[in-house]
């Protein structure tokens, strides 16, 4: 294997020029870069800057259509991800490309050339358990990946690749669906495997502290070109956000403060199984009054799917109360739901909020087809309906040739704008928006946010759920940050810190950081 | 693939038009027709004649016509029985069953009102023949409801259910009018008791009154999918249960109710094939062979891309086919089960055409190619 | 009574194998609704070419060759086109079904050659499948090979990133499956019941279907599923033997459907639920594009 014996300093991997162009845009546009062993290099940029396309390259999943690129100073071509396995490259996927049925162990032996015909299963966990011990990681081999935490999932990916022989590490979004004490673990895992001359490449989007604390080197893209190669030491969270957007970045949104009235959704005790029949929600209370939003803040996988699902009436409640404008409403169906004034934009805005196949107007008709006004007798007035799409369509300004074309012909901002349209044209009590503008541009997510704003002024009570910590203090007069399923406290909007939220989201309870 | 200087190459398709739906079906079934043309070659037939004798005596011949007719409407039934549910995204592979549940409820009616007794029983017709369209209506509905039910309940496989409840009722109907079982025809002869001559029903040169219902329902279904609320439920759930359970569609409500309506529809064939049709008139020994034909419901339904309306031509087609086979197979001395190698034939290619849905092909210059002739001095 | 356990035993080995050829194929993530398709040409052809060649070993050459033929054109369809594997599988059944009854009526009838002798007193085929299911769960569980299928039907991008070829373990997946449908299409028509008629199979390879869902893809619990549903069938065709009298012949005949349905009915309760879903590959039926 090339990168057999390197020592510290070498350049283990140089990229030259590398261009990848798809249809209207080109994702890569003649990068350099290079990498050194036993260094951490992160590579910086937004959404939509090209990172992914990159990263997909350096794995093989991609071939660039001009460039090279060179490992330990021989010029290689990856025709796929198996080349770059072989040639010492590993990624650690943001949505962990694991089996989750089957156990921590047989995930990392998966296709492994040694795993020999027979499975010697104890060999393995013999030399992963030395690995383990090697770099600081301690996660149960027989578990099955379903009943792992996050980062226990994320060090599984990783002992693969290392199991695999990796040399330079690829680590997407490493740190985004971590919880503090987590992070603390992997960078110190990180730390030790750069002194066993592995080179780290974590691909970062966000969390600009991180790439400043660990790093020894920044390389930034901006629309498919690099636009800095820096020495950590010598950059600031300004500089870097600077060269990632290009200008002058504000990293504060204004509050708006609006008039609060009655309470429009209470919930009590409620509790909620998972998919898995797991408790997802442990007797949680809190209540919603007109013109309040209550953000919810949190890592993904805590508990606030459920959340949505079971007030939504897509979930089955096993305790507790809901109780809406008065009505208890805990096990009564959707439809009656949405009759009495609920809204909710679901997460995934491609498989449930709406319908790739039916058109513009067909989609509108979701949340129209119960309404007496635009359904008699049983017959549904598709031409009303077409009228309030050609609405919603100008109002929420969706790029699309026409109410008549069908819905997946739309970008994803396009669509969320075009759901978010339709459930508050119906003018909702409480509005429910999970995870509103993940996935969005810029552009889309403050359309989004004002609109969400808009709503809270008209008195709507609005339960907002995001991964954007950021986007939760700047939005919500209540924050409740919650962790496995319990809320950790509701905290009011103008007195939330966003340390002391964030180590609630990671499970502590009076919101002193665990250091 | 190259051609020459054109490449051709799959380009994978974002949307399908309707007409570019309807032309892949077309071209489905021309292919198919020319893929079975091999069935004939192997039987020392030639293709093109028995083509030409088979749609000739179907459509073109007086003793042909009707059995086509009636054979149309028999088909039309069983799709509608297909395409309903398959609208709502699930499958209702079991109208054989229901048919056969169907014809036993209308002989039912008949028994009850002393029919067995003998061929002259005078019996009300204007009472008893709406009772069996009624009642055969129900009994298909019935046994296609335990289906819907089992799949919105309780997300039990539909098509392991409605196959097994095909040969419960298979063998149900053995049980009625085989030897010892209360349908059974006094003669014996391992079929039910006949149609007395009193409610045979108004024929129009042979063609069953049923032909008016059929048509009547496919225009009701047409407007039921485009207009009406259900209809609108029944398509959302089709295309994405989890969208639309989201908007408020009972997946339990939809899933019983397309099983009840497509059961209801197959069970009126039952009525229709033992009771309607001339020539017939009970239960025949050998009903299996017709419940197997029912199966062609399936592939109208796919062909005409579950249209009520569309499936109208293609029931027709279909009809004329199987009935013309079945003819050419006494004339040219073709081995029996022409008609069902057909459907096997069709399904397959059908499924294989099913491609076309998701890629186009694209026929383009191929510009790298001409550039280096052009370098090399070769084309200008 | 012994005859009756016998034949119950050898009804067994049928499902056994068509079960097991679907148990792979679903394994790796394809579902195939037409094994009752893949029986019948199996069980056809082995007649007919058993019956001309007059040696048993031809036809199950033949109903082998054909069964596998079929899973790679189920594997093509599926795999290279991406096409609803549901479809596909309901064009697999009405083909065999369709085909099968127009080539195979000129053989009506009896087989006409010797019946294969048995062995200790029961059929060779029962000692097979027992074997066979051996080898199915050693290799699933405990090589590399049934890692890698099992990884492909759970999360196949998972196992493409993993360096594995997902088509290419699809692929034999389902040809072993058509392989033993086929084979087991043909242990019926040329050992169990060694006689040509329309539409012969009347459902088998339809309970076979439901067998694997509810033996949640263990070869274990499918062995013992077999067992249980080769006794209902000889239970339903000689209700004499156990139970004379009770009921009419045709309604005994019903026995094996509704008893499916009632198992169908046992695994939507809650405890089977949550075991099943878990059980379940999760790529089960669905296309996989790179």
């Amino acid at each position: 294997m090339v990168l057999e014996r390197v020592e510290h300093g070498d350049t283990v991997l140089e990229a030259r020029g590398i261009t990848k162009r798809f249809p209207g845009v080109v994702a890569n546009d003649r990068i350099d870069f290079e990498i050194k062993a036993g260094e951490i290099h992160a590579i910086l940029g937004e959404n939509g800057a090209g990172k992914t396309t990159l990263m997909n390259i350096l794995f093989g999943l991609y071939q660039p259509d001009e460039g090279e690129i060179w490992i330990g100073g021989e010029h290689v071509r990856f025709r796929s991800p198996l080349d770059a396995i072989d040639l010492g490259i590993g990624m650690v996927h943001q949505n962990r490309k694991l089996v989750s049925a089957h156990t921590a162990l047989e995930n990392i032996i998966l296709g492994h050339p040694h795993a020999g015909k027979i499975l010697d299963l104890k060999r393995a966990e013999a030399e992963i358990s030395d690995l383990c011990n090697r770099y600081g990681f301690s996660v149960d081999l027989k578990a099955k990946v379903w009943q792992l935490a996050e980062g226990e999932k994320q060090v599984v990916e990783i002992l693969k690749a290392l199991y695999r022989g990796a040399k330079i590490l690829i680590l997407d979004e490493p740190t985004s669906a971590l919880a503090p004490p987590e992070t603390k673990r992997l960078l110190a895992s990180i730390q030790a495997m750069t002194e066993d001359e592995l080179a780290i490449v974590p691909f970062i989007t966000h969390k600009l502290p991180i790439v400043l604390a660990v790093s020894d080197r920044v390389t930034v893209l901006r629309q498919g070109k690099v636009t800095a190669r820096l020495e950590t030491e010598a950059a600031t969270e300004q500089s870097l956000a600077k060269e990632m957007v290009g200008r002058e970045v504000i990293f504060r949104l204004e509050r708006v403060k609006a008039e609060t009235g009655q309470p429009i959704l209470e919930v009590e005790n409620l509790t909620t199984l998972s998919d898995k029949g797991y408790l997802a929600l442990k007797g949680v209370s809190f209540s919603i009054s007109e013109g309040e939003i209550l953000g919810i803040a949190g890592i993904s996988g805590n508990g606030q799917q459920e959340l949505a699902e079971v007030l939504a009436g897509l979930r089955q409640a096993e305790a507790g109360r809901v109780i809406l404008d008065g009505t208890e409403i805990t096990h009564i169906p959707t439809l009656e739901r949405w009759q009495r004034g609920m809204g909710y934009v679901p997460a995934e805005r491609v498989d449930v909020g709406s319908i790739g196949d039916f058109s513009l107007v067909e989609n509108v008709t979701m949340n129209y087809y119960f309404d007496d006004e635009f359904c008699r007798g049983g017959v549904v007035h598709y031409r009303d309906i077409r009228k309030l799409t050609k609405e919603i369509v100008a109002e929420y300004s969706v790029a699309t040739t026409g109410p008549d074309c069908k819905a997946k012909t739309l970008s994803g901002g396009n669509l969320q704008k075009l759901i978010l349209g339709r459930v508050l044209s119906r003018r909702p009590r409480l509005l429910i928006a999970n995870l509103p503008t993940q996935g969005l541009d810029v552009g889309a997510t403050e359309f989004v946010r004002n609109k969400l704003i808009e709503a809270k002024k008209e008195k709507a009570g609005i339960l907002l759920l995001s991964e954007d910590l950021d986007e939760i203090l700047s939005l919500s007069d209540w924050v409740a940050p919650i962790y496995e399923g319990e809320l950790m406290g509701i905290i009011p909007g103008e007195e939330a810190k966003r340390e002391v939220v964030g180590a609630m989201m990671a499970g502590s309870v009076s919101g002193s950081g665990t250091s | 693939m190259r051609i020459g200087s054109y490449r051709l190459r799959m380009e994978k398709r974002l949307t399908v038009s309707g007409w570019e739906a309807a032309t892949i079906s077309v071209l489905a079934v021309i292919f198919a027709l020319a893929l079975f043309s091999i069935i004939f070659v192997l039987a020392g037939v030639n293709p093109l004649v028995a083509y030409r004798e088979i749609l000739s005596y179907a459509f073109a011949n007086p003793f042909g016509l009707p059995p086509t007719i009636n054979r149309f409407i028999f088909l039309l039934f069983c799709t509608f029985a297909f395409i309903i549910p398959f609208r709502a995204g699930l499958w209702n592979i079991g109208m054989a069953g229901q048919f056969y549940v169907g014809a036993l409820c209308a002989f039912a009616v008949l028994y009850a009102f002393g029919g067995k007794a003998s061929r002259s029983a005078d019996l009300p017709a204007e009472i008893v023949i709406p009772l069996m369209l009624l009642a055969s209506a129900l009994g298909g509905a019935i046994l296609a409801g335990i289906a819907g039910f089992l799949k919105g309940k309780l997300n039990i496989n539909e098509i392991v259910v409605t196959m097994m409840l095909n040969f419960i009722a298979y063998w149900l109907v053995s049980f009625m009018i085989k030897e010892g079982g209360p349908f059974m025809n006094p003669g014996g002869r391992g079929e039910s008791f006949e149609l007395p001559a009193s409610v045979h029903p108004p024929l129009f040169n042979d063609v069953a009154f049923t032909l008016l219902l059929a048509l009547g329902i496919a225009i009701y279904l047409s407007f039921l999918f485009a207009r009406t609320r259900t209809g609108y439920q029944i398509r959302a759930h089709g295309l994405s249960p989890a969208a639309a359970r989201y908007a408020g569609v009972s997946t339990v409500k939809i899933s019983l109710l397309v099983f009840v309506v497509g059961g209801a529809l197959a069970g009126l064939a039952g009525y229709h094939y033992f009771a309607a049709v001339p020539g017939v008139f009970k239960i025949a020994r050998n009903y299996g062979q017709i419940g197997d034909l029912a199966f062609y419901g399936i592939i109208c339904g796919l062909i005409s891309l579950a249209d009520p309306l569309a499936a109208i031509p293609v029931a027709l087609l279909f009809a004329g086919l199987t009935v013309g086979g079945r003819f050419v197979q006494g004339q040219l001395g073709i081995g029996f089960g022409i008609d069902y190698a057909l459907l096997g034939v069709l399904m397959i290619t059908l499924v294989a055409f099913q491609f076309f849905y998701r890629y186009r092909p694209v026929l383009e210059r191929n510009v790298q190619l001409e550039e280096r002739l052009e370098d090399v001095g070769v084309y200008r | 009574m012994w005859e009756f356990i016998a034949r119950s035993l050898e009804a067994s080995t049928i499902f056994t194998f068509a079960a097991l050829g679907e148990l792979i194929s679903q394994r790796s993530g394809i579902l195939n609704v037409g094994v009752e398709g893949v029986m019948l040409f199996g069980a056809t052809l082995g007649f007919i070419a058993a019956q001309l060649s007059e040696s048993y070993l031809l036809g199950f050459l033949v109903a082998i060759a054909i069964g596998g033929l079929l899973g790679l054109l189920h594997g093509f369809f599926s795999v290279t086109l991406g096409s609803d594997q549901v479809v596909v599988g309901m064009g697999i059944w009405i083909l065999g079904f369709g085909l099968t009854t127009y080539i195979g009526n000129p053989y009506t009838g009896p087989l006409g050659l010797d019946r294969i002798p048995t062995f200790l007193g029961l059929s060779p085929f029962f000692y097979l499948a027992v074997v066979l299911v051996i080898v199915t769960w050693f290799v699933l569980t405990k090589t590399s090979l049934g890692l890698r299928i099992r990884s492909v039907g759970e999360s196949p991008g998972v196992a493409e990133v993993s360096g594995i070829s997902v088509n290419r373990t699809r692929y034999l997946c389902v040809t072993v499956g058509g392989m033993l449908g086929g084979f087991g299409g043909a242990v019926y028509s040329l050992f169990y019941n060694p006689v040509w008629n329309y539409n012969f199979l009347m459902g088998w390879g339809f309970i076979a279907l439901a067998l694997v869902f509810f033996s949640m893809w263990n070869p274990w619990i499918l062995f013992g599923g077999s067992l249980l549903f080769g006794t209902l069938w000889q239970l339903s065709l000689n209700p004499q033997l156990v139970l004379p009298g009770v009921m009419s012949r045709y309604l005994w005949r019903t026995v094996p459907f509704v008893a499916t349905v009632l198992a169908l009915l046992v695994m939507s309760t809650k405890w089977f639920r949550t075991r099943w879903g878990a059980a379940k590959p999760e790529a089960l039926g669905l296309p996989y594009t790179k």
